[in-house]
């Protein structure tokens, strides 16, 4: 689609080659589609995957089973090698406070009572950590034989007016708190998150003209404030060229036609032409705001084609990861 | 007027208070401004105000910089889109974190009291976080211009939530949570250990609070202590502007929008959301989905498109067409098919959206609200005048009204 933006960076690695890749990108932009694809892409691989979303409602595990039972905090393997789950704050903060205070009856007595849960519900940040310390105890997973119990982790981060304000939250807390069992425990979350060789940030946009901007922003405060790693840009449901080759006028031609003509089977010359202006008009936008992407950030740019049916299932999802993955074979 | 008005103009004529919510990237904002114009348009005095930090509100009113205060749009650039006649557009920029430092301002029982909270660690590290603050001093500053006579229409472009009524419910668990007996007695050990009845929750509080200090660490625990006993001063004046400004939101003045997108995801999203509001009692007026694609005209695009023994006749007929319009050399039968394919494609596209939306259009009909699609344009709306083409969009489209 875009040869120049394939070969921008010849070094980058393969999103597979990752421990913990945190895919991010507002609503609207397919990123739950995009954590979706590049889990089904870490399993074909051979590796093993845990895939996890952030959030009151399940979507992504119905992407890669439709129709199946929710998955959960418990987690379901839905694919062979590929394993998925909701984290919920609350599970993740009672096995916390299980792994913390060791007594069942205390993480009870304290997840049971109605003012500790009011605490919690007005609190801020703790949703964030918690879910960040769970990705972290994921990570930390060993097999019986001592390896690594997931090769690839996929996060699907929540969709926030605040961008990546989750992902900041432990650096927050180690800034705010003085010593104690948190601020160590979110010392080592910050750490996995700034490790460049383990953890990358995937942000997921669109090539429109809202969230060109926004990428802009994002990468800008990664840069500046986050010390996460981030190599490319994937720019999701760029529709492909309107009109074969050498008629890249067409719309042009359609035009001109004379508007009074009638033709069988056929709309009024006025529509047809608006078809195809319409076509023209939506894929040279995409162009230039994918253009202004790749401008503004300095960053290599993954398109994903646009899948007018949406997806369906985990075959729409394959769809997806060629190209996702493309820009590592390029390399 | 309490009725629910049956269409966008009607909504913006009748009501003091419109809220647009929907989650993030359907437009809300080039909408909520849309309405503004259109209520300017008709004469009224409209503040669109928006929480959206990436300046589009500024930049597609082309004002340049918004702040937190009000900012008039000229009477010039306006009259050139239509608007005369005491009609009249303000936009502002709501700065979370300085609306939020406003209300301890406010609130605070003591000038001491109002240091402590700002200078506070916890406070500066998460005011802007602070449980729903973001939404909640939204709809303060809502509330505090709609006292002001300047305005006869206030549009909101609510904050991208994946709960959206966090801005309503914000309050009340701010409250919830400074009333439990847990952070009173994390504030007062000793006043709250006086209290009928509190022995037998005290015992287990205390072992709540115990646990919390080893799983936290003391430092964190004494900060946060801090933090709520400067902020409990507030807690009366708060309580009273709180139960007012969910009163005027959800009173006979205001009046809620729901702006979706078309994609079979969006849809899906606003679905749940216009459960959850119904759920909560929201006032909601009507629900907009914009940027849908549309058969060029009106209506929905013919089932067959020169489909079977029509196509080869349809073929020749548009090849000739473009051999006579644009002369000898060009590829006229090539032109020919792939003018045939786009307009199937966009047939098609045009098919799809339609089908993604009609499970929210029978929901919102069911619910007897207006329902509005706005066509997608060619263009981003990035100026006034783009603002003025949407306005007009949203008014030319036959809203349908469920009747219940």
């Amino acid at each position: 689609m875009a040869p120049q933006l394939l070969t921008a960076a010849p070094t980058l690695r393969s999103l597979l080659e990752r421990r913990l890749v945190i895919v991010t990108g507002k609503g609207g932009t397919g990123k739950t589609s995009v954590a979706a694809a590049l889990a089904l892409a870490g399993a074909a691989h051979g590796r093993r995957v845990l895939v996890a979303e952030v959030g009151r409602d399940e979507h992504l595990s119905r992407l890669i089973a439709p129709g199946s039972p929710p998955v959960g905090y418990a987690g379901r393997e839905l694919l062979p090698g590929l394993i998925a789950m909701r984290i919920d704050p609350y599970a993740a903060l009672g096995e916390y406070l299980g792994i913390q205070l060791r007594v069942r009856s205390a993480v009870e007595l304290v997840l049971r009572n109605r003012a500790f849960r009011q605490l919690m519900d007005a609190s801020p940040g703790w949703r964030e950590l918690i879910t960040l310390g769970k990705v972290w105890h994921l990570e930390q997973m060993r097999d019986p034989r001592g390896a690594p119990r997931f090769d690839l982790l996929v996060v699907d981060a929540p969709a926030t007016g605040h961008g990546i304000g989750f992902l900041d939250v432990p650096r927050v807390v180690v800034a705010a708190v003085r010593a104690g069992p948190l601020r160590r425990n979110a010392a080592l979350v910050e750490e996995m998150i700034a490790d460049h060789e383990r953890t990358l940030l995937l942000p997921v946009a669109l090539a429109e003209e809202l969230p060109a901007r926004e990428t802009a922003e994002l990468v800008a405060k990664v840069r500046g404030e986050l010390r996460i790693a981030l190599d490319r840009i994937v720019v999701n449901a760029l529709v492909g060229r309107p009109f074969p080759p050498g008629l890249e006028d067409l719309d042009a031609a359609l035009a001109r036609l004379p508007a009074e003509a009638r033709w069988p089977g056929l709309p009024s010359p006025r529509v047809v032409a608006a078809c195809a202006a319409h076509l023209r008009a939506r894929h040279d936008l995409n162009r230039v705001y994918l253009e202004e992407i790749a401008r503004s950030t300095g960053l290599p740019v993954v398109p994903l084609p646009y899948l007018p049916t949406g997806i369906r299932d985990a075959e729409d999802l394959r769809r997806l990861a060629a190209p996702l993955l493309a820009v590592a074979e390029a390399a | 007027m309490s009725a629910l008005p049956r269409d966008p103009t009607a909504l913006v004529l009748h009501k003091r208070i419109v809220a647009c919510v929907g989650s993030g990237g359907v437009g809300k904002t080039t909408l909520a401004a849309a309405l503004g114009l259109e209520a300017a348009r008709k004469g009224r005095r409209a503040l669109v105000i928006t929480i959206d930090p990436a300046r589009r509100l500024a930049d597609a009113l082309g004002i340049g910089a918004l702040g937190n205060e009000p900012k008039a749009i000229s009477a010039q650039r306006l009259a050139a889109l239509g608007v005369s006649g005491g009609g009249a557009l303000f936009a502002m920029m709501l700065d979370i974190k300085r609306s939020f430092d406003d209300l301890v301002e406010r609130f605070a029982e003591s000038p001491e009291a109002r240091e402590r909270i700002l200078k506070n660690q916890i406070y500066q590290h998460v005011s802007d976080a602070l449980a729903g603050s973001a939404e909640y001093s939204a709809m303060e500053k809502v509330f505090e211009l709609s006292e002001r006579p300047e305005y006869d229409l206030i549009v909101v472009d609510t904050p991208p939530s994946q709960h959206a009524l966090d801005f309503l419910e914000a309050p009340q668990r701010l409250l919830d949570f400074l009333d439990s007996r847990l952070v009173q007695l994390l504030l007062h050990p000793a006043f709250a250990a006086g209290r009928v009845g509190f022995r037998l929750f005290q015992r287990s509080a205390q072992r709540v609070l115990q646990l919390l200090e080893r799983v936290s660490g003391f430092a964190f625990l004494e900060e946060i202590s801090e933090f709520l006993l400067a902020f409990e001063g507030m807690s009366e004046g708060f309580r009273e502007r709180a139960r007012r400004v969910r009163a005027l939101l959800l009173g006979a003045q205001s009046a809620f929008v729901l702006a979706a997108s078309p994609s079979a995801e969006g849809i899906q999203h606003a679905a749940q959301l216009l459960a959850r509001l119904e759920a909560a009692g929201v006032p909601l007026a009507g629900v907009i989905v914009n940027r849908v694609r549309t058969w060029p005209g009106a209506g929905e695009p013919p089932a067959r498109i020169a489909e079977g023994a029509e196509e080869a006749a349809a073929l020749d007929a548009l090849e000739r067409a473009l051999a006579a319009s644009s002369g000898a050399g060009y590829p006229a039968h090539e032109a020919a098919r792939a003018a045939l394919a786009a307009i199937r494609t966009y047939a098609s596209l045009v098919r799809s959206d339609t089908q993604a939306i009609a499970p929210l259009r029978a929901s919102a009909l069911a619910r007897g609200l207006f329902f509005c699609r706005v066509p997608e344009l060619s263009h981003d709306v990035h100026d006034l005048e783009g603002v003025a083409r949407i306005a007009s969009a949203l008014v030319r489209a036959p809203a349908e009204v469920g009747l219940v």
